[in-house]
């Protein structure tokens, strides 16, 4: 899958199924990731609500993390977030 | 957003409906957030959401009562119990054709009740708990619904992906596109602004807006300050 050229994509790189951006794997393209400061964050689950990857889940305990195999990198829940909780870091 | 809205997303359920395995959209995409949220909206009650008229490559349809022929927007239209319909329209403002004063005011939910809707909305994202009240209670009233929501698009609005939010929340403070709703013929504007940010102010973050000289940003400050003046005589009146 990650061989595939734009000429080997559909026309408009239209999707026929879906569930297909796993294969791509986003989280491993060299972007910035989001990282919880866990003494700053209240768990109000602003992060989780204004996430268009459906990325952010909650967590056993409360708090909230990312999957990274979801995770683009846009930066919104760094960018909402009340308490300044998180910032955006290289992670490997 | 005030401190009790702050912790209203603890009262959602945790269950992923939505693209619980990831999609194909850019990063930072309006479109996807918005539907996120109304997934999340209709999770418990409507049974059949998944069998609603779309799969995630969203169709391209034509709106209903749309004032421009040639603008294609993505339309989500889910089947009632009772046999009407809600269609919900995905507004990314990324026509065809070139973008103009009168593309920017939205007259969309007044057409449709006028042309026998009986619950019309206008909703962003950015007040997320806002939009899903609003997506609920269309899918509970009787006859057909119509929900417009605004939603940014990083690569044709030309700005950076992590201000989506930031800037559908800024299109509603410079009351550019202000959250009302008419049920029953009864307008109600549902996030007052009292104190509005200038047209100037939401544009200028838009790549988009680069060439617009300052006599027509004007203009369209005059047109954004009449059509909202309207909105509050009609609600104040009980229309």
């Amino acid at each position: 899958m990650s061989n595939k050229n734009f000429k080997q994509e559909n026309v408009g790189c239209y999707l026929l199924e879906t569930d297909n951006a796993q294969p791509y794997k986003p989280g491993t393209k060299p972007e910035l990731r989001p990282v919880w400061d866990k003494d700053l964050c209240a768990r109000c689950a602003l992060c989780y609500i204004y996430c268009p990857d459906a990325a952010i889940s909650r967590q056993e305990d409360g708090y909230f993390d990312i999957d990274i195999n979801k995770c683009k990198g846009c930066g919104i829940c760094h960018r909402e977030c009340w308490f300044g909780a998180i910032s955006m870091q290289e992670v490997n | 957003m005030d401190k009790f809205n702050l912790y209203a997303a603890q009262m959602l359920s945790f269950n992923e409906h939505f693209a619980d395995k990831g999609h194909n959209a850019c990063k930072g995409c309006g479109i996807a957030l918005s539907a996120r949220q109304v997934y999340k909206a209709l999770e418990n009650i409507c049974q059949d959401i998944e069998k609603a008229e779309w799969q995630i490559p969203w169709q391209q349809e034509e709106t209903v009562g749309s004032k421009s022929d040639n603008s294609k927007l993505s339309l989500l239209t889910i089947k009632k119990e009772s046999g009407d319909t809600l269609q919900i329209c995905f507004d990314n403002e990324c026509s065809d054709k070139k973008i103009d004063n009168s593309d920017l005011i939205k007259r969309q939910p007044a057409i449709a009740a006028a042309s026998g809707c009986n619950y019309a909305a206008t909703a962003s994202p950015s007040h997320p708990f806002d939009l899903i009240d609003k997506i609920r209670s269309a899918y509970k009233s009787a006859g057909s619904a119509f929900v417009q929501i605004l939603c940014p698009c990083p690569v044709v609005w030309d700005f950076d992906t992590e201000n989506t939010v930031r800037l559908a929340r800024m299109a509603v403070e410079a009351r550019v596109f202000p959250l009302y709703e008419i049920s029953a013929g009864y307008y109600r504007i549902s996030a007052q602004e009292n104190n509005p940010r200038t047209v100037n102010d939401y544009l200028s973050r838009q790549g988009r807006f680069s060439g617009w000289k300052k006599k027509k940003i004007e203009a369209l400050q005059e047109k954004v300050n009449n059509f909202y003046d309207s909105l509050i005589e009609k609600s104040n009146k009980g229309l």
